[in-house]
């Protein structure tokens, strides 16, 4: 589903993000990616997704080589993948409703169409009773839920998430390992950030130990 | 098909919403494009008044030839084939002096005075188209007409009327470079208004692209938005341009007595005014587009 071959990430100024990483992710998996701040996590996770692309090596998602994709098809292949951002990405001059309609709406959805899956969404969430709601009158575990019923509002086939239950006490991370737990038993292939070791344990999936952008042993 | 248009519908609602959550910032940026609109519009007006005085204006070389008071319709016939043998001549036109007196009473006051006077106090006379505007030439054939017997005076008094004219060619020049550079200025606040715009809402274009929207996806919106104020803009410049015709067109009217009538401002035609709109919304289109694209370059410069 998700193959990562000597990738290589370097950004501008020099930093070295990722080394000569190669990883294979199954269709249907769940893959906790582990290591400290600074270990190249999210840079993995978003050459996942299509939002960056690697400087060397190839990153093969759906059986497309994401380096040979062109920025409109990589658009449309993003739209297979849900991602939830670290910092959440809400638009904070919009509602819930219509951050979680955003992804749908971008796709020229029909409008009863965007009514359903959202309310499903948000309904998977916990959120159903807040869709009238500001982003920022949501607590911080909310506005991560919103991100998440956003991310699966298309029903992707690839969840990603950076670090969900980062800032989040333990009950509210539990939570939210729950729900991915939950897509992962449907069949979603979920791929997932984390530094917290004791979540990775209890949930039981794989993990990639990641140290100084590359795949540690 | 029904997703694509779909995908329009939602832009252009999307659009519209944009400037109605805005109302007076959308006010303001609309105001300032019609401002910058009108001035071209202005200055097309005035060209198009000016060389409708112009085309009225006899700009044509001729010369008069008034004949004494004593010519006899023989003596008009004879001077007339003479004239017209001239090679200089290019059409002779003859004003009797019967034609001439009621031509002054139609258009003057002066009906009465005229009346009272025994007889009729205007000759004979002959209006000479000629060929040439060169001076030595045009002497000559003064000096020939002039020793015609019966022949009082003869008049090349378009010397006037032709530096007029070049004056007008002038002022038609300047005024189109004014309206090119005004036209100029405003694709750039166009664009420079746009730009802001799109600025302001670089973090939903952001995670548009993050979910999956294309650079098209992205600019339709855009695209309606800087389409729809600029037909918005352009109209309210055709309107603001009418309002200050109207408005100039009164204050000459009082200025300049009737034997002046052409003196007007003309309004440019329907036809021209769609023309504004539309360049307004294609300019507005235009500008959309580059603000846009530059903040669509930077997310893919960013992925790199």
């Amino acid at each position: 589903m998700i193959q990562f071959s000597s990738v290589a990430k370097r950004y501008e100024g020099g930093l070295e993000a990722l080394r000569g990483v190669s990883v294979e992710i199954a269709a249907g998996e769940m893959v906790a990616v582990t290591g400290h701040s600074g270990a190249g996590k999210s840079t993995l996770l978003k050459l996942a997704a299509g939002i960056e692309r690697a400087s060397s090596g190839t990153v093969v998602v759906h059986g497309q080589n994401l380096g040979a994709l062109g920025e409109t098809a990589l658009a449309i292949l993003r739209r297979r993948i849900g991602f939830v951002f670290q910092d959440h990405k809400l638009l904070f001059d919009r509602n819930a409703f219509d951050n979680v309609a955003l992804p749908l709406r971008v796709t020229g959805c029909a409008g009863d169409e965007i009514g359903r899956r959202v309310r499903a969404a948000m309904d998977k969430v916990g959120l159903l009773a807040r869709e009238r709601a500001m982003p920022v009158a949501l607590s911080g575990g909310e506005q991560q839920r919103l991100c998440i019923a956003r991310a699966i509002v298309n029903r992707p086939s690839i969840l990603i998430a950076d670090e969900p239950t980062g800032n989040l006490d333990a009950d509210y991370a539990k939570a939210i390992l729950d729900l991915f737990q939950s897509f992962h038993r449907v069949g979603v292939t979920v791929l997932m950030s984390t530094h917290d070791e004791a979540s990775v344990a209890r949930l039981g999936c794989r993990r990639v130990a990641l140290a100084s952008g590359a795949v540690a042993p | 098909m029904m997703t694509w248009l779909r995908l329009h519908r939602h832009a252009l609602a999307d659009a519209l919403r944009r400037l109605a959550t805005q109302p007076l910032a959308s006010l303001f940026s609309i105001v300032v494009l019609a401002v910058a609109i009108t001035l071209p519009v202005l200055a097309a007006i005035a060209l198009q008044s000016v060389g409708s005085v112009a085309s009225s204006l006899e700009t044509d070389p001729h010369v008069n030839v008034f004949l004494t008071l004593d010519a006899t319709d023989e003596d008009a016939r004879r001077i007339g084939d003479a004239l017209r043998s001239n090679p200089e001549a290019t059409s002779v036109k003859f004003v009797s002096r019967t034609q001439a007196l009621a031509e002054l009473k139609a258009t003057t006051h002066l009906a009465e005075l005229l009346d009272s006077l025994n007889g009729n106090p205007l000759p004979h006379a002959f209006t000479v188209r000629v060929r040439t505007t060169d001076a030595k030439k045009l002497d000559e054939a003064r000096d020939a007409w002039s020793r015609l017997p019966k022949v009082d005076q003869v008049a090349a008094d378009f010397e006037w009327s032709e530096r007029l004219g070049k004056w007008i060619h002038f002022g038609n020049t300047l005024l189109t470079t004014i309206a090119v550079v005004l036209g100029a200025a405003v694709a750039f606040i166009v664009g420079h208004l746009i730009r802001l715009q799109v600025v302001s809402q670089g973090q939903e274009i952001e995670v548009s692209q993050l979910v999956g929207a294309t650079a098209s996806d992205v600019r339709r919106p855009f695209l309606y938005h800087g389409l729809t104020q600029g037909a918005l803009a352009g109209a309210a410049a055709v309107g603001l341009a009418a309002g200050v015709s109207l408005w100039l067109g009164l204050q000459l009217r009082a200025l300049t007595p009737n034997y002046a009538a052409e003196m007007k401002v003309v309004f440019l035609d329907p036809a021209w005014c769609l023309a504004v709109v539309g360049i307004a919304a294609a300019l507005g289109l235009a500008g959309a587009w580059w603000a846009v694209g530059r903040e669509l370059r930077q997310f893919a410069q960013a992925a790199r």
